[in-house]
């Protein structure tokens, strides 16, 4: 529990950056609701704040117990989450075409944040349990490659592809600490790329267009590239300094699509400018490098992969998402992480934070873990 | 062994760090590349698109004729609008807007079902109907007030004036060649409309801070309107194409009406073909044939080519050169230079022609401004054509003596003679005479300018002694003779060349009458063209009257003191009887019997001209002031008198 060792060991960094990029989420909020606040936008922005309460409880929630102890509790967390997800399909609310919330009265939450955190922890006790000079072959990888296909296979149902990719490349990350055999690896890898051009004929076709619009985002201005068209333009039109504060006319007048959740960056690039995109992104890096950093330090190889999973799912959003809205990247439906609005979101991500904050607490205890035995 | 595995563990995690900082690092080159490098492009699409002003027709100065009467006015009116995507029941608002504009309901069903955000549904319509519409309040339907621009004087000078188009930009005319000073500040409507064409502020912006000037022209009104009017009936009674009339202040090159037919109404422009648009005056050329025999004696004269008296042989009619054979509408044996103009011989004009030789000829058409474009204040205005010597035959040069061969405007034939007319200065043909700002400050002024100097005074006088002998008796333009005045001018009647066989049409002329008046101390040249009258074809019997009509007119209005010794002028009094008297309306005495001569005593000069001519008789003023005596005496019976006299004195 928490001792005196662990309070003077307390992440203060971490709490900073969260701190401030939480402020930063719910001013930029503000104003990207401020037009439809008679419209309910007030709510979104409150509903917002109650939910960073929440993140922040469960962040402090996960500080209190030893993250070695999650070894236990990894199978069954994972399969309790996937288990949402095929309740996801059977009973999920609708909306724009896609099954991805489970409806509680008031709220609803999207079981597939969730389900990132329930991963990275598997594969984290998968590889970090092991023999730590045991090289993977190909025979090894199948049962983590199900682990992780079987999710993604489940949210691609939904259909969501962006999650879908996001989960992917995130849960990947985690091998690259892996000690593999690379010769097994190719046959793995070699076939899925060879494959991977067929993609396209399972694609639909909103998918489809969105990846020509990509290619050539001026194919069709209103239609289908008309995200990215605006919020290049809204982006763009901030120039340097910014257009101030709730002064943002792309914004003010919605021709920025999806503003508070998707493309509020774009809301906050047209009203900082460039200074206020610089000073998030190196906010961002500065979460990740510390992140990573907290993975360096880690006592044992199950923290160091666990705090790895947390700092790529949280890597991975932020790039994508900003490539996404400044147009480097075909549009997937990814928030930005701490800073979209999104209650599932924000309480996944702050929950994994709380993880996170658990091991750079932990880093200076002896052993692996509070008499937990180390194969 | 743990050790080595941390390091492993680290050297991963510093790849992996690199990996992330780049990948970062390539998101924030984005931001800088939209934000920074390619702002200025993204900019302005966003200010097109969502900013998003639509622009009001903008306020404009007024236009004015040479006496301050409005010519081209700024008035307001309403506009409805709607939004179609803040409309819930389109079907009933249509139904509920045909009804109240009288408009066709499905087309107005049409545009809101469109995709546009924002539609017009009726512009310019009276306040009164837009207050009805105001009442009702539908949803998603608004109305604001617009500026139309109105034409009071309607068809006349409408080409010279030109119009605004739906938004008020200057689309034609003075209008748009003077936009820039007329235009107002512009205003613009919806400033404020978001993604889905919501207007939710429907704030007028600010104004732009551009001033709005008056324009003052040369023209006058009445002038005007009694040379489209002139030409308007010769072109109907003729049943012609369509014509212009061109009335200049030779002194200064002050255009005070241009006339063109086929005419069209400003205010309703659109209704008409866009051809009849052009100010033909100026954009049209012809072959101005015989009138050039004007220019070729002036020429010849200023040469020292010829004498009024040199004799030149017209070989009755017919004579060969460069193996063609000129011919001459009338044989004439041996005429002088004054009876080659008079009758307008062409085998004469060929012999004068070659006495002062091709080039020389040539260049004093330049000087009068022919083949160049010598206003600036017009529309689309071409230079004409004349064939340098350099590429010429000897039948071209034969044919350029007599006006064949060349091309010229309206307005350069007008200019040329008023070149003559003004002691052979040519002067710069303007329309504009002044911008005034709205405190009524003088922005710019047009001065008159000489372009250059054609003729010395006493060749142009000795010019314009044969051009009297043209519009006499004698000459081809009796019928130009304006009474109580010496007047001046040639005739032409030119074959059109027909576009299908690319030779000179036997049926399609084009007759035109060029002068001035009074031929000493002229106060106007006026322009007559007739394009391809029916039946008789000659300018002087075509084009003339019209000279005739518009300049007795004009300088009774301009209160030109009649020559007094004009009275051998009266040689075809019968002619003038049948005069219409048009625009002014005579007020006859309550007691004086139809059919007499009413009592002139005690009105003054103007007044007496206008009762005298409106009865058909030749006034000749005597003296200045008021009237005291006449002759013949009051109630000798009209029948009988064709001409009277009547004595001025000053009031003591």
């Amino acid at each position: 529990m928490l001792d005196r060792r662990l309070i003077e060991n307390w992440d203060w960094i971490l709490l900073l950056l969260l701190l401030l990029l939480a402020a930063i989420s719910i001013v930029n909020l503000y104003s990207a609701t401020y037009q439809i606040r008679n419209m309910g936008g007030s709510q979104i922005f409150v509903k917002q704040i109650y939910w960073y309460l929440l993140g922040f409880s469960v962040f402090l929630i996960m500080t209190t117990f030893n993250y070695y102890k999650l070894l236990q509790f990894a199978y069954p967390v994972y399969f309790a989450s996937v288990a949402l997800l095929i309740l996801v399909l059977l009973i999920g609310k609708t909306t724009s075409g896609s099954q991805r919330w489970l409806d509680f009265g008031p709220i609803s939450i999207q079981p597939s944040e969730f389900v990132k955190i329930s991963i990275v922890l598997v594969l984290a006790k998968f590889f970090g349990e092991g023999d730590r000079y045991h090289e993977y072959g190909w025979l090894d990888l199948l049962a983590p490659l199900f682990l992780i296909g079987l999710p993604a296979f489940l949210i691609l149902k939904q259909p969501d592809l962006g999650t879908t990719l996001h989960l992917t490349a995130a849960a990947l990350s985690i091998l690259i600490f892996v000690r593999l055999n690379w010769k097994s690896v190719a046959i793995l890898a070699v076939p899925v790329i060879c494959m991977s051009p067929l993609v396209w004929f399972v694609l639909k076709d909103y998918q489809k267009a969105r990846i020509l619009i990509f290619l050539n985002p001026d194919m069709d201005p209103l239609g289908a590239g008309y995200h990215i068209n605006q919020s290049k333009i809204a982006i763009g039109s901030g120039q340097f300094w910014g257009k101030g504060f709730l002064h943002g006319t792309q914004t003010r007048l919605q021709f920025l699509p999806e503003q508070h959740t998707d493309f509020a960056f774009s809301v906050l690039a047209e009203e900082w400018g460039f200074l206020g995109s610089i000073i998030l992104l190196v906010l961002y890096l500065f979460l990740v490098l510390w992140g990573l950093n907290i993975a360096k330090a880690a006592k044992n190889r199950f923290g160091s992969l666990l705090a790895v999973g947390i700092v790529s799912i949280a890597f991975w959003q932020i790039v994508t998402n900003v490539a996404m809205v400044t147009g480097l990247l075909p549009v997937v439906g990814i928030p930005l992480v701490l800073f979209s609005y999104g209650g599932s979101s924000i309480v996944a991500i702050m929950a994994s934070m709380g993880l996170l904050m658990n091991i750079s607490m932990r880093r200076f205890m002896f052993s692996d873990g509070a008499g937990l035995p180390e194969k | 062994m743990k050790v080595d595995d941390k390091k492993w563990i680290r050297f991963r995690i510093y790849l992996v760090a690199i990996f992330f900082l780049l990948c970062l690092a390539a998101v924030l080159a984005r931001a800088y590349q939209l934000q920074v490098l390619k702002k200025d492009d993204l900019i302005s699409i966003a200010k097109q698109d969502y900013i998003g002003t639509r622009k009001l027709p903008c306020k404009r100065g007024t236009i004015f004729d040479c006496k301050g009467r409005e010519l081209a006015v700024s008035v307001e009116v309403a506009s409805v609008f709607a939004h179609p995507r803040q409309i819930d029941d389109k079907k009933s608002t249509a139904e509920q807007l045909a009804l109240m504009l009288s408009l066709n309901k499905t087309r107005i069903l049409n545009k809101l079902n469109g995709k546009s955000p924002f539609v017009w549904i009726a512009r310019k319509i009276p306040p009164d109907r837009a207050n009805q519409i105001r009442a009702v309040n539908l949803k998603g339907v608004g109305i604001t007030s617009e500026i139309k621009r109105f034409y009071p004087e309607k068809e006349s000078g409408a080409q010279l004036i030109g119009f605004v188009g739906q938004d008020n930009e200057g689309l034609e005319g003075i209008e748009k060649k003077y936009d820039h000073f007329l235009s107002g500040p512009q205003c613009s409507l919806v400033q404020f409309r978001d993604a889905l064409g919501r207007a939710f502020s429907m704030a007028e912006s600010m104004p732009s801070d551009r001033e709005m000037y008056d324009i003052i022209l040369t023209v006058d009104k009445d002038i005007q309107f009694i040379a489209q009017q002139s030409l308007r009936t010769a072109v109907d009674d003729a049943h012609a194409l369509g014509g212009t009339c061109v009335v200049v202040n030779p002194k200064t090159g002050e255009i005070l009406a241009m006339a063109v037919i086929p005419e069209f109404n400003p205010n309703v422009y659109g209704k008409y073909d866009p051809t009849y648009w052009k100010n033909r005056a100026v954009t049209d050329c012809f072959e101005p044939g015989s009138t050039m025999k004007a220019f070729l004696m002036a020429s010849c004269l200023e040469g020292k080519a010829v004498t009024p008296e040199t004799n030149f042989d017209c070989e009755m009619g017919k004579y060969v050169i460069g193996g063609r054979t000129v011919h001459d509408t009338k044989k004439h044996g041996v005429m002088d230079v004054k009876e080659i103009v008079m009758v307008s011989s062409n085998i004469g004009a060929v012999k004068m022609g070659l006495k002062l030789g091709y080039k020389n000829y040539y260049d004093y058409l330049k000087k009068f401004g022919f083949g160049s474009i010598i206003g600036t204040d017009f529309m689309g205005e071409v230079g004409g054509f004349v064939r340098p010597a350099a590429n010429t035959r000897p039948i071209d040069q034969a044919n350029l003596f007599f006006g064949q061969g060349m091309s010229c405007t309206s307005l350069q034939l007008a200019m040329a003679m008023a070149a003559i007319a003004n002691d052979g200065k040519l002067m710069r043909p303007y329309v504009v005479k002044a911008v005034v700002d709205k405190s009524g400050r003088t922005i710019q002024e047009t001065e008159p300018k000489v372009i250059t100097t054609v003729l010395s005074p006493e060749t142009a006088r000795k010019a314009t002694e044969i051009l009297e002998c043209v519009v006499s008796g004698k000459g081809t333009a009796s019928r130009a003779s304006i009474a109580g005045f010496h007047a001046a001018g040639k005739t032409g009647t030119s074959q059109k060349v027909d576009p299908n066989t690319k030779s000179y049409s036997r049926s399609k002329y084009y007759a035109t009458f060029v002068g001035f008046a009074p031929s000493y101390n002229p106060r106007l040249v006026i322009l007559v063209t007739v394009d391809e009258p029916k039946g008789i074809h000659y300018g002087g019997l075509i084009a003339a009257p019209v000279f005739r009509e518009v300049g007795q007119w004009a300088l009774n209005y301009l209160r030109v003191n009649p020559e007094i010794t004009v009275a051998e002028d009266s040689a075809e009094p019968q002619k003038n009887n049948q005069d219409k008297a048009h625009v002014v309306e005579v007020k006859a005495d309550d007691n004086e019997t139809e059919g007499a001569l009413p009592d002139f005593k005690g009105l003054g000069i103007r007044q007496v001209l206008i009762n005298g001519r409106s009865l058909g008789l030749n006034v000749l003023v005597d003296g200045t002031g008021l009237a005291i005596d006449q002759n013949p005496k009051p109630g000798a019976c009209l029948k009988d008198i064709s001409t009277v006299t009547v004595n001025f004195r000053p009031p003591i």
